[in-house]
């Protein structure tokens, strides 16, 4: 059979795919298959048409396309094989893989090593539960990105955004550049939800309103969508009576927040974090099946692309060194469980057998928090944001200071330091 | 302006319309149906909530209501008529929960009724069996009225089954055609719509939520209909397997239903708060989302709110105290002849086989000639849904047209091929693919597909991709081209 000795499958080619094929074609895999549901390699790196990618991955700005270009060309140059426009069906806990395309019609593959890269998708209204009529014109900023950037269309004119994920604010910033207006971006948090750099160049530069503590409550229209009614919220974000005012738009768009797409690996038994969305994973991105691997926003929802395309390649060297002896010998597990203030710890387990680096986002916003790995890791930081990941890397000679019972650690951010009275 | 005649004008393509239509077409009639959405079952059929039922469960089914009987004829004919149309069908099977004596003594009432007119099955089955049945109901529940008959159907697609089985036997249909005026002269009615009128002698008043008003148009004012607003939510397939039975449980405030059901397609449904509303406003609000969740929290406590992928709402037709609350309309106009209306009010899926039956015989004694149509054939072929077809189908249906290698959806695994298969069979907007192939129905709610699937409606219908809508009218999806806003202002 054409894939009957594929050492290591990659599920989606998007800055975590093509990354962890590069890296296990790196570390010795013979055989890496890529298997992309699009056209072309690169997932959704072709519709992020702005900047700000790969700054700290190659030192440079670069575009979302000259990003997955590069990593493209690397595919092409290093002989990974791809299968396009083929969609993955099914995985099985055995690494049974069902696929189909149009060309070969259903396909099954037993890799030796499977990396799940398959991303995140977004918060569609229904799980957000926005009441109103169903009328033409609501979009996910993902959907509205793909129409504006490959399809070629402004879905509206007028346009209302709820949240301010980073795909929202960076498309209240393209649809303006369009010449569409955007009326505002509304925000249930009192603090942005995306990055702090999206905020100032997408909204305030281009003097975009920003309604923080704020909520859209209804959906006006019965075609197309004819205004939204937008409300102030409560310290319980349970919008306020009486605050309600309608905006008038014929377009709104939804950037509400990033889920991990774990159907495939759910089907596989993989166990998830229902903190992160993701797979539970070890510091060497191995999920609780051996032999499937998983990085990048599949495992949790990242800030930046070259954090991303990382954490892919340890998933990628370490299926590829599956795929080559069977099995991987591990050390004494620990557990990493998150405490105050912190939302999620990825990986989940770490072992003291190498360095790691530690990816943990906070709760709320706080100011002047020491960060804490057990007591064995300590930084202080003036400001977290639950929109910013934390990255803390741990050395193996720090944990080598860890009592030999150890077998969990709680990361913390620590209770804000009290200033100290001024004495009279 | 088109002007055409027929013998049967049926207003209204719901699953009622539908099956009026596909019933008439065993006899040789001239027989048009007109539908003013841009495809079948988008009004109460596509609210509904999937359920076959028979009612014997709650107080609303009195022996002596019209509506009953047509249920409970119904029951039996649902089967045999989803096998000849090849759509779904499934019995579940129904767990109506028990919490205190005050509850088990109500539903022993009712299942004696039941006994009574003739429905059997029923049984308690106490708490343990309740746990084997369902792990997950609430422990609340003390026991279980039993109905092993209650099945579920895809309402929408068993609307377009019956459609498209009509016009094989010799129907006419028309959508996006609304009718508004209607002038009797002698012997004939003649209806004007937005696309140009048409002279029948018989009409068939299936117009749903609209049903009042167009009996208004011909002056007959028979019967009066209230509008209650219901809200239903869908929860993630990935709690598709929790629940295996409809589940009733009794509201514990008044205006409120307590249903949650597994659906033909493997997610689950809850049905959840009752109002008045303004007819035709099919907005949710915030107040009854929250009480719906509460409620199905009720049956099954673990659910999260982050499970539910949709809700929407949907109109039950109430009449008034003198008929009865529940009564359904299934009448002849005693003002104007050879003018039949029918509006079951709720539910208007498990009463339609036998409403189908009981309208011919109405048109009968209206008038109507009925001789039978010797090349009428009951069956019809259902599109292929390669997601359900064994590997070597697949391979085949692949070999034979690319497009069904082709996911569009990924959330459903709906293919290219089925989508074009759609359009062929008359989808032309983005709902009209939704609700033929599931494409946008999955837990993205189309937020993949929805560019896909505008590419394809656009290619297979000949149209520019802005042209393309969600629900036809004015709903169209891309507003502008790039750069042409831009161009605008300078």
């Amino acid at each position: 059979m054409k894939y009957s000795d594929i050492d290591v499958a990659v599920i989606g080619s998007g800055p975590a795919g093509m990354a962890a094929a590069i890296k296990a074609k790196e570390e010795g895999a013979v055989r890496v298959l890529i298997l992309e549901r699009q056209e072309q390699l690169g997932g959704l790196l072709h519709q992020c048409v702005h900047n700000g990618f790969g700054l700290f991955y190659f030192g440079q700005d670069l575009t979302g396309p000259e990003y997955g270009h590069r990593f493209a060309e690397k595919v092409r140059d290093s002989g990974i094989e791809a299968l396009l426009e083929t969609m993955v069906t099914r995985i099985s806990a055995d690494r049974q893989i069902n696929a189909m395309n149009n060309r070969e019609g259903p396909l099954n593959l037993r890799p030796k090593s499977i990396v799940l890269a398959m991303g995140c998708r977004e918060r569609s209204r229904g799980q957000l539960n926005v009441p109103g009529t169903r009328p033409a014109g609501v979009f996910t900023a993902g959907t509205a990105q793909r129409l504006v950037n490959v399809e070629g269309f402004v879905p509206g004119k007028r346009v209302v955004i709820l949240g301010s994920g980073d795909i929202g604010m960076i498309m209240a910033r393209r649809l303006t550049l369009e010449g569409a207006e955007v009326k505002a971006v509304v925000e249930i948090l009192p603090y942005v939800g995306g990055l702090t750099r999206n905020e100032v160049q997408c909204l305030h530069d281009f003097r975009i309103p920003l309604l923080l503590e704020h909520t859209v409550t209804q959906i006006h229209g019965e075609q197309r969508v004819e205004a939204v009614t937008i409300a102030k919220v409560g310290k319980d974000k349970k919008p306020i009576n009486g605050t309600e005012q309608v905006i008038e738009c014929d377009t709104l768009l939804l950037s509400v927040g990033l889920i991990p797409e774990n159907e495939l690996s759910l089907m596989a038994g993989v166990e998830l974090d229902p903190l992160t969305g993701g797979p539970v994973v070890d510091h060497w991105r191995e999920t609780t099946i051996p032999g499937i691997f998983a990085g990048g926003n599949v495992v949790h929802v990242h800030d930046l692309v070259d954090n991303v395309s990382w954490e892919a390649e340890i998933a990628g060297a370490w299926a590829a060194k599956f795929a080559q002896k069977g099995r991987l010998e591990k050390e004494r597990k620990i557990m990493l469980k998150p405490g105050r203030n912190i939302r999620y710890v990825v990986p989940q387990a770490i072992s003291t057998q190498n360095d790691v680096t530690l990816y943990a986002r906070v709760k709320d916003m706080e100011q002047d928090v020491q960060l804490k790995v057990g007591n064995i890791f300590m930084q202080k930081l003036r400001v977290v944001k639950p929109g910013e990941m934390l990255k803390l890397d741990l050395s193996q000679s720090q944990m080598s200071q860890l009592n030999v019972n150890t077998s969990e650690l709680i990361v913390e951010c620590g209770a804000p330091r009290v200033k100290p009275k001024v004495p009279y | 302006m088109l002007q055409i005649e027929t013998e049967v004008l049926i207003i209204g393509g719901g699953v009622l319309g539908a099956v009026v239509a596909r019933e008439l077409s065993r006899y040789k009639v001239d027989v048009i149906l007109v539908e003013k959405e841009a495809d079948f079952g988008w009004g109460s059929t596509k609210t509904n909530m999937c359920i076959v039922c028979q009612g014997a469960d709650t107080l609303e089914f009195r022996p002596e209501y019209h509506r009953s009987k047509l249920v409970w004829d119904s029951m039996p004919l649902m089967e045999p008529l989803c096998q000849e149309l090849d759509v779904p069908f499934k019995k579940v099977g129904e767990l109506a929960l028990i919490r205190n004596n005050e509850e088990l003594a109500k539903f022993q009432k009712l299942k004696s009724r039941a006994e009574k007119i003739g429905i059997t099955g029923h049984q308690f089955i106490d708490q343990d069996t309740l746990r084997q049945m369902e792990p997950h109901v609430t422990r609340q529940a003390t026991g279980a009225l039993y109905d092993p008959n209650i099945a579920i159907v895809d309402p929408v697609r068993l609307t377009i089954g019956l459609v498209e089985n009509a016009v094989q036997n010799g129907v006419k249909v028309m959508r996006e055609t609304e009718v508004l005026r209607i002038s009797q002269e002698a012997n004939q009615f003649e209806v004007e719509t937005n696309r140009g009128s048409v002279k029948c002698r018989f009409i068939v008043n299936a117009a749903g939520t609209s049903a009042e008003k167009i009996a208004r148009l011909v002056n007959s004012d028979d019967f009066v209909l209230y509008p209650i607003r219901g809200y239903v939510g869908i929860l993630d397939k990935n709690l598709g397997g929790l629940i295996k039975h409809e589940i009733h449980m009794r509201p514990d405030a008044p205006g409120q239903m307590n249903i949650l059901t597994p659906s033909i397609h493997g997610n689950l449904f809850f049905g959840t708060t009752m109002q008045p509303a303004r007819r035709g406003d099919y907005s949710t609000t915030r107040r009854i989302v929250e009480i719906g969740f509460q409620n199905v929290r009720k049956i099954v406590p673990d659910f999260s709110e982050k499970d539910i992928i949709h809700s929407f709402a949907g109109f039950l037709m109430f009449r008034n105290w003198e008929v009865g609350w529940h009564e359904c309309v299934v009448q002849a106009s005693r003002k104007v002849p050879r003018f039949i209306s029918i509006c079951i009010g709720y539910p208007g899926v498990s009463a339609a086989p036998a409403t189908a039956r009981e309208v011919t015989e109405l048109l009968r004694r209206e008038g109507l000639r009925l001789e039978t149509n010797e090349s009428f054939s009951p069956s019809r072929k259902a599109p292929p849904i390669l997601n359900e077809l064994p590997e070597e189908q697949q391979k085949e249906l692949i070999a034979k047209d690319h497009c069904y290698g082709h996911v569009v959806c990924r959330c459903e695994t709906v293919t290219e091929g089925e989508i074009v298969e759609a359009v062929r069979r008359g989808a032309t907007t983005l709902d009209g693919i939704k609700f033929r192939t599931r494409a946008g129905m999955g837990r993205c709610q189309g937020g993949f597909c929805t560019p896909r699937v505008v590419k394809i409606l656009a290619r297979e219908l000949g149209l520019p991709e802005e042209k393309i809508t969600k629900k036809g009218r004015e709903s169209r999806l891309l507003l502008h081209k790039s750069k042409e806003l831009i161009e605008a202002q300078t």
